[in-house]
């Protein structure tokens, strides 16, 4: 038997709750409802699910979605040896054997029909079909799925099929309110609170600028990053270039404003 | 003087010629010798091609213009001379007898403004500038010759607006993102017209849901007139978050307003600043008054607006400083009371009438030079003769300009024949017979024929207004498309798998094939992938249905169907021009099988250009629909486009019909006939049908997957980019 204990976390990771979420995915958790996480990037869902794995006390997996993924790369492929074949489970069916939360972050990146293999397991049968090892796996009873997904601008192209979407219960997240915002960052970054207030200022003037030339404005998680170059003790103006200006756009104009915002805060 | 001076011996004789002929054509002496006289200097300035090329426009300007515009060519073309080299200076030749056809009474005012457009001006934007004035004025001379006498404020800025660095030309979108990245908000942005009144040409103004602003900030260098502008966009957007409603002016004298409005700027300031203050101190770098000269009442106001916002500034002057404290103790009772600004003010402006200072209203600037004119915070009442109507026309004006200056860039690299062929093109907008098609009888099953005559209409000018509009809605889904479409095009590279082949293993099919050696079958040799770039190029013709029942209303949804059509083509046109996708749009109507209309709204090779917007909002839904000879007339634009994919898409919003045909089938028939035929050579068709039953018809004629239906109209312009999207990848 595979050992999870290395997907096992083992101390808390940080999460500042915004509104019910927690509470909600527990009593998703309960049933082992499939859950979706929705919101733009770098606003936390990976933190919350491991957050929750965390507090669960269970293990996770998680799988970051491409393009290029096929179902065998879910669910295992049979490799050979000198002896001949040998099956070797991928981290689907392994988190389905063991019970453990599989995470598929930005599952909308992989191919729709490699997001099909879930189905079975994301309605009552819950069960897994290895179609090349014509062996059905019953899902534990730990075992749950959970996929992130981004509706931002990739959603004309792609998107889930209407019949994967029905599967979940969806968690919708935002950018936290400014005044969590501003908690998170200054815990995080270790810098203290005005600072911190001051970023989340210059965040919410370059989210402004989203659909205006932004795909989306600057995330908490640039705003950690500028908050860690700050106390590595680099300049604020500085360290607001570095890690939510130069990232997000090439555009020249864009750039000017966005620093004439970021001027406009200090 | 020799009249040879300046031509080389070989054009000598062509020269006499040339003269000759201008001397003997009855002109008069002024114009004969005017010839005589620049044509050598022309000859050598220029080239001796020129300077006999010369008499043609000449003979042209005199014939329509009268002998003293004919006397000013020669001196005229000397003058652009300075500015042109030859093949411009042909152009402008070309674009002056242009003019003498079309605009006779204005060729005069053109030539004598030469030096001062030729100056301003490259040749593509002259060429621009002259279609310009030709277009605007269509139908009334006395506006032609105002434009072309550089009386109008649409030459004025046209002229005026190139060149001058650290104007608002330059930096008005990269404002707009500022405006925006502060305040999440987006108006419009104009440039104060040329003929207002000087108060509102040097300072800012808002109102009527947009911002206006100064066309350059005398006095200020590049780097700071940016900062400037900035300053001025920031405070006005202060005013839209905390100006909360306007106050009512009468009853007020206008040393009033200006001190209540100054009280009001350095409040919603001091807001400001309370979340960003870099602000202030980019505010208070325009606030220069100094404690010093007479008393007057404009410079002690402009002393108290350094004095409230600038707390390191001191002041000797008692109403000043009576003015800071005031104001320091409101601000501590609440802030957020507008009307403490009019209290303060109101105070203030009583000290002014008991020192007798002279306040001249006619004379008064706000300072400092970022603070808008404050007419956006004040109501005047119903008889407001102000700023609204003003702003309208502002903004129309400025839109005006904005897209002249994109003909002109997209001219540039084109050499001057092309420009003035066009020129001269775009007068020529008769209806003429262009077709015959066959129609297809499905009753007999052969085709009739030379059957349809379609005609190429010209299609009616939209207002600006609309047009304007079809150009600026909804830029946020334009952007997005244009990412999207840029995506799909330069499309990543894909994994091809199972290849025999390629430039890596296929572990999967590797596998299998290993398995089925073991298993003793004979294994598949496809065990190779490679990586592939899939970018395939597509031209697209947008057919729109301009029938009479699109102009009819639609249940729950707020314009007309037409409408809809007319916006979601924009916004699809606007997002290929983008990417730089080959695209063209049509309309089409007809009134029987004799009277097929077909619109050109904007052909493959041509720009999508405020002309072909205002065609797009020109479009009149009238009378029938003939699908079939349409798609038949759309497929031979489609049939010379040299993409990889070539795809009609029809929009429309019912069901083939026209006033000849009672066979309620036999139009039907014939269109997915027609579709047939674009279908054997290659030419995809998709129609987007907005209507309740349209399942019967539009898979009937495009095909169960060659159509798709919608309901409401509303969702037209996010459907049809997507449709585009999906079938481009």
């Amino acid at each position: 038997m595979t050992n999870l204990d290395a997907y096992r976390i083992s101390s808390e990771p940080f999460y500042r709750p915004v509104e019910s979420e927690i509470a909600l995915f527990e009593a998703a958790h309960k049933s082992r409802m499939p859950v979706m996480l929705k919101g733009p990037t770098g606003c936390g869902k990976t933190r919350f699910v491991e957050h929750m794995a965390w507090r669960l006390g269970k293990p996770l997996i998680t799988v970051s979605c491409h393009e290029d993924m096929t179902a065998s790369d879910l669910v295992g492929r049979y490799l050979l040896d000198t002896d001949g074949t040998v099956w070797h489970d991928g981290p689907l069916t392994l988190a389905v054997r063991e019970g453990a939360i599989c995470y598929l972050d930005e599952i909308v990146e992989a191919r729709q029909d490699t997001t099909v293999v879930i189905h079975s397991l994301t309605d009552d049968r819950r069960i897994l079909p290895l179609e090349k090892k014509n062996e059905v796996v019953r899902a534990h009873p730990d075992f749950q799925v959970v996929i992130s997904y981004n509706p931002g601008y990739q959603s004309v192209l792609k998107d889930l099929k209407e019949s994967t979407k029905q599967r979940f219960g969806a968690i919708a997240f935002g950018y936290p309110s400014p005044d969590i915002e501003a908690e998170i960052v200054a815990r995080e970054a270790g810098i203290d609170r005005r600072t911190a207030e001051v970023l989340v200022r210059i965040a919410e003037r370059s989210r402004n600028l989203k659909g205006q030339g932004l795909e989306e404005g600057a995330s908490t998680r640039m705003l950690i990053n500028a908050g860690l170059l700050v106390a590595a003790g680099i300049a604020i103006e500085a360290a607001c270039q570095v890690a939510m200006v130069v990232p997000i756009t090439d555009d020249p104009d864009l750039r000017d404003a966005l620093t004439g915002a970021i001027a406009a805060c200090l | 003087m020799n009249a040879s001076d300046g031509f080389p011996p070989e054009w000598r004789e062509r020269w006499h010629v040339a003269h000759g002929r201008i001397d003997q054509a009855g002109y008069g002496d002024l114009v004969a010798d005017a010839y005589r006289r620049a044509g050598p200097a022309l000859a050598a300035e220029v080239g001796p091609a020129f300077a006999i090329r010369l008499a043609a426009t000449i003979s042209n300007v005199a014939i329509r213009s009268g002998r003293l515009a004919a006397s000013l060519v020669p001196q005229a073309a000397r003058t652009a001379s300075r500015h042109f080299d030859e093949a411009a200076l042909n152009s402008w030749a070309a674009a002056v007898e242009d003019v003498a056809r079309r605009a006779p009474e204005a060729v005069l005012a053109l030539l004598e403004n030469t030096g001062r457009l030729a100056q301003a001006l490259a040749l593509p934007d002259f060429i621009a500038f002259v279609r310009m004035g030709l277009h605007l004025g269509d139908k009334d001379a006395g506006r032609r010759r105002a434009f072309f006498a550089l009386e109008s404020g649409e030459a004025i800025r046209l002229v005026e607006g190139r060149g001058a660095d650290g104007g608002l030309a330059g930096l008005r979108h990269g404002l707009g993102l500022y405006l925006n990245a502060l305040w999440g908000l987006a108006p419009p942005i104009a440039e104060a017209p040329p003929d207002a009144p000087d108060q509102m040409r040097r300072r800012p103004g808002f109102g009527g849901g947009g911002v206006r602003l100064p066309a350059a900030f005398a006095g200020f260098e590049d780097g700071e007139a940016k900062l400037l502008y900035r300053a001025a966009v920031a405070h006005i957007g202060a005013h839209h978050r905390f100006t909360r409603e306007k106050f009512p002016a009468t009853g007020l004298k206008p040393l009033q307003i200006a001190l209540v409005s100054l009280i009001e700027d350095a409040r919603v300031e001091r807001l400001a600043a309370r979340t960003m203050p870099g602000l202030a101190a980019l505010w208070r770098r325009f606030h220069v008054a100094r404690p010093e000269g007479p008393p007057i009442a404009i410079a002690l106001m402009a002393r108290l607006s350094r004095a409230l916002a600038d707390p390191d500034y001191a002041d000797p002057h008692g109403w000043v400083e009576k003015g800071r404290a005031l104001f320091a103790e409101a601000v501590r009772e609440n802030i957020g009371d507008q009307q403490l600004s009019r209290r303060v003010g109101g105070l203030l402006g009583n000290d002014i009438g008991q020192m007798r200072l002279q306040f001249d209203a006619r004379a008064y600037v706000v300072q400092p030079a970022y603070r808008d004119d404050n007419m956006g915070i004040w109501d005047f009442g119903p008889d407001d003769s102000q700023a609204p109507v003003e702003i309208e026309a502002m903004l129309e004006g400025a839109r005006i300009e904005q897209q002249a200056g994109d003909d002109g860039r997209r001219e540039e690299g084109e050499d001057g024949d092309t420009a003035s062929g066009r020129l001269a093109e775009a007068q020529d907008e008769d209806g003429l017979l262009v077709a015959r098609y066959p129609e297809y009888d499905h009753v007999t099953g052969r085709y009739r024929p030379e059957w349809c005559r379609v005609r190429e209409m010209p299609g009616g000018i939209g207002a600006p207004r609309v047009a304007s509009a079809l150009g600026e809605a909804r830029s946020d889904i334009v952007e997005r498309l244009s990412t999207l479409i840029k995506a799909s095009r330069i499309s990543r590279q894909q994994r091809v798998r199972g290849q025999t082949e390629g430039e890596f293993l296929d572990m999967d099919a590797s596998i299998a094939a290993m398995i089925a050696r073991r298993a003793g079958e004979v294994p598949d040799t496809r065990v190779y992938g490679r990586y592939e770039r899939r970018s395939r190029d597509m031209s697209v013709l947008v057919l729109i249905d301009a029938s009479r029942s699109t102009t009819e209303r639609v249940r729950g949804s707020q314009g007309s169907v037409l409408e809809m059509e007319r916006l979601s083509t924009a916004l699809l046109a606007r997002a290929m021009t983008d990417v730089g996708d080959p695209f063209a749009i049509a309309a089409f109507c007809s009134n029987g099988r004799e009277d097929v209309r077909y619109v050109r709204v904007k052909d493959f090779d041509r720009p999508f250009d405020r002309f072909a917007m205002a065609r797009l909002a020109g479009l009149a839904g009238d009378y029938s629909t003939r699908l079939g000879a349409v798609i038949r007339h759309a497929g031979r634009d489609l049939r010379r486009q040299r993409s990889y994919r070539r795809l009609l898409l029809v929009v429309t919003d019912g069901e083939p019909s026209d006033i000849d045909v009672d066979d309620r089938r036999y139009l039907v028939e014939d269109a997915r006939m027609a579709v047939h035929e674009l279908g054997r050579e290659g030419i995809d068709t998709f129609c987007v049908a907005l209507d309740c039953d349209a399942d019967s018809y539009a898979q009937r004629i495009f095909g169960p997957r060659g159509a798709t239906v919608i309901d409401t109209i509303d969702r037209l312009d996010r459907l049809l980019p997507a449709v585009y999207l999906r079938l481009r990848s």
